[in-house]
């Protein structure tokens, strides 16, 4: 299932951490191996991906989205 | 004659249980006997007693410390025997009691000297659990990034285990994870380094399925837990989720659950209504975290799905334990928090619990659920059946297993008197719900006495939404379902204001004459409805006068005397206004 998430990457400190993109519709997804271009919070972007059904994490905070290509829209 | 039969075997059972119930008083260990005279017994007469027994028993009594002079308190050496010897002797005329000197003892500390940081193990009160078994003979599996060899692990047995991700047979971690949770169920402990862990003797089997990047696939988890299930593991601990349910993975937790494995995964950590997969699943146990103060930790999910609670910690406390950093995949002892943590919190007592014999995983859930320690107040599922603990779990494994007398003692504590026998989630007051449909009738009834009225369907569906609502239906939790539907359908009309937001205080808005009050200004003219304004104005005065005795908790008034005074009142007027609608009414509605 490929979508288009608008979003603010954010570090999430649950166990070691890991990198998450709150979209504007409130939406907390989990990046699948994200780029380390995505590793910055606080960067808006637009991601295009899939969202990974078949894959279980230990962060747990939510739809798994793996990246696909993505656009940096600017940073807050 | 059969349900005769049946009281017969109640009633003989019953007997036989108290019969046996031992009880704690007889169960210390004493080695000394105490002897305490009366105060007006002259010091003389006490000296001639003391050489007495002396001589009489062979032993030497002596005053207990310096301090024991005034009280006439004297030890002696001594057993059971000599104990009721002394007791039926004349010496128990002089004295106010002579009772075993028993031997209290303090629970094992262990010297891992940054165990006083380790507050998520006293909270779960594993000292004592200590006492009883420490794992030994138990493996727990962990599926998650793998486990390394950290220097806290030293003393930790390990049985042999695989890595799904990079497919050969040693298991280390990369991400830093796996070796956190593997640390809270099995850390060195007592080797006077680091931090303890809960089920320290029990062996680890590590099972490597996410990578260093933290995701796996369900098809790797699926094939861990088989692993598992067929490589001697009995417990496994899954502090991982994700959203997608898996046929796959189910079979192989049927699979697992067959052969006896305990399953035990993490609820999830965003935050929402309803455990994530695969905590899900019949047969696998969803842990909710808790923060310091034993809170729902802010990240935790809640609701369907969670069976119990355990410390998975918050910004303001995390659970520290030793693993690698995964930068320098050099040791390191960090704090995490997560549900990932509050996961391996039930695994390790879940492996304390198995080490006293409870093998059935199902007979072990119900001795962790039995002594969790019950949150009343618990309206959105936060906790399950509680927070765990360690100590009572395995004083309860112990106690010979789930034996007719723990089960009436659990009964007795807990069952009847608590919903949560008879309807999971133990939202609800049954006694006082009870307590306000039947004195809502008993109001009607009273009413009825000055102004004959028939009963009527409209009455009747009054008196039942003022006083009780239908409160079965709170104890709902469906899967991604929202559960507020369900709480104001089984709400009354007082309880309506606090429904939405599950709180348990009564919103003073809702809980008063005012909507009874609208009700029957609205359907006064209407023959039949208003006597479900009527109705709902006697079940309304009764939920109120019965909040008012037992749980007098009201929104911006508190829980005291003010509180008490406002649904009083309330209740009175709601009466008055029954009373004053009914009025006149004399023939049938």
């Amino acid at each position: 299932m490929s979508i288009k998430v608008t979003g603010v990457i954010e570090r999430k400190g649950l166990g070691p951490g890991t990198w998450a993109l709150v979209a504007d519709s409130g939406e907390t997804y989990e990046l699948k191996d994200a780029p380390s271009e995505l590793h910055k919070s606080g960067l808006k972007v637009k991601v295009q991906g899939e969202v990974r059904e078949d894959v279980m994490t230990f962060a747990m905070i939510g739809p798994v989205l793996e990246v696909k290509s993505f656009e940096v829209l600017g940073s807050d | 004659m059969r349900k005769f039969l049946l009281t017969c075997l109640f009633v003989l059972g019953l007997g036989f249980a108290l019969f046996n119930f031992k009880g704690l008083a007889n169960q210390g260990e004493f080695q000394s006997i105490v002897l305490d005279f009366r105060e007006d017994v002259p010091a003389a007469e006490i000296a001639e007693e003391v050489s007495a027994i002396a001589q009489q028993y062979n032993v030497n009594p002596r005053l207990n410390s310096e301090f024991s002079e005034a009280d006439h308190i004297y030890i002696l050496e001594g057993d059971k025997r000599l104990l009721s010897a002394l007791k039926k002797s004349k010496l128990s005329k002089e004295t106010e009691f002579i009772e075993p000197n028993y031997v209290y003892s303090a629970s094992e500390f262990p010297n891992d000297p940054e165990y006083s940081k380790q507050w998520n193990l006293r909270s779960i009160n594993v000292e004592a659990a200590w006492d009883e078994t420490k794992g030994s003979g138990v493996t727990v599996a962990v599926i998650d990034t793998g486990i390394s060899p950290v220097p806290d692990l030293k003393d930790t047995k390990f049985v042999k285990g695989y890595d799904f991700v990079n497919d050969r047979i040693e298991a280390y971690d990369d991400a830093g994870h796996g070796t956190h949770v593997a640390g809270t169920i099995a850390q060195s402990t007592n080797n006077g380094y680091g931090v303890a862990g809960v089920a320290y003797e029990a062996s680890l089997m590590p099972l490597k399925v996410l990578a260093a990047s933290g995701g796996g696939t369900v098809a790797d988890i699926a094939e861990a837990i088989r692993y598992a299930a067929d490589n001697g593991a009995d417990v496994i601990n899954m502090s991982l989720g994700g959203s997608g349910e898996s046929k796959l993975m189910e079979e192989a937790i049927d699979y697992a659950y067959q052969k006896g494995v305990f399953l035990v995964a993490a609820a999830g950590n965003s935050s929402q209504n309803s455990a994530s997969y695969p905590a899900r699943y019949p047969h696998v146990i969803g842990v909710a975290a808790l923060d310091s103060v034993g809170v729902k930790a802010p990240y935790s999910n809640f609701g369907a799905g969670v069976d119990i609670s355990a410390p998975g910690g918050s910004e303001a406390g995390k659970i520290l334990q030793e693993t690698i950093d995964p930068e320098t995949n050099e040791a390191v002892f960090v704090g995490y928090q997560g549900t990932s943590m509050a996961a391996p919190h039930v695994a390790g007592v879940a492996a304390l619990v198995k080490a006293t014999g409870v093998k059935e995983p199902d007979e072990v859930l119900s001795v962790l659920k039995q002594s969790a320690r019950v949150i009343k107040e618990d309206p959105l599922n936060h906790f399950g059946a509680g927070h765990l603990d360690a100590s009572a779990a395995v004083k309860l494994a112990v106690r010979g297993q789930i034996t007719f007398r723990d089960f009436f003692r659990w009964l007795r504590d807990n069952g009847y008197l608590n919903p949560r026998f008879w309807i999971d989630g133990g939202t609800i007051m049954l006694l006082p719900k009870i307590g306000m449909v039947i004195g809502s009738y008993l109001l009607a009834w009273f009413l009825r006495v000055y102004f004959p009225f028939s009963w009527s369907w409209s009455l009747t569906s009054g008196l039942v939404a003022g006083s009780s609502g239908l409160f079965f239906l709170r104890g709902f939790y469906i899967f991604d379902l929202p559960q507020w539907p369900f709480r104001v359908m089984g709400s009354s009309i007082p309880e309506l204001g606090s429904a939405v937001q599950g709180s348990s205080m009564l919103n003073p808005i809702f809980a008063s004459v005012l909507i009874p009050f609208i009700l029957v200004a609205l359907l006064l003219g209407h023959k039949q409805w208003k006597w479900v304004a009527i109705g709902s104005a006697l079940g309304v005065a009764s939920c109120l006068a019965v909040s008012a005795v037992v749980s007098p908790s009201v929104l911006w008034l508190g829980s005291g005397v003010l509180a008490r005074l406002f649904l009083v009142a309330n209740a009175l007027l709601c009466f008055g206004l029954a009373y004053l609608a009914s009025k006149g009414e004399n023939q049938p509605a």
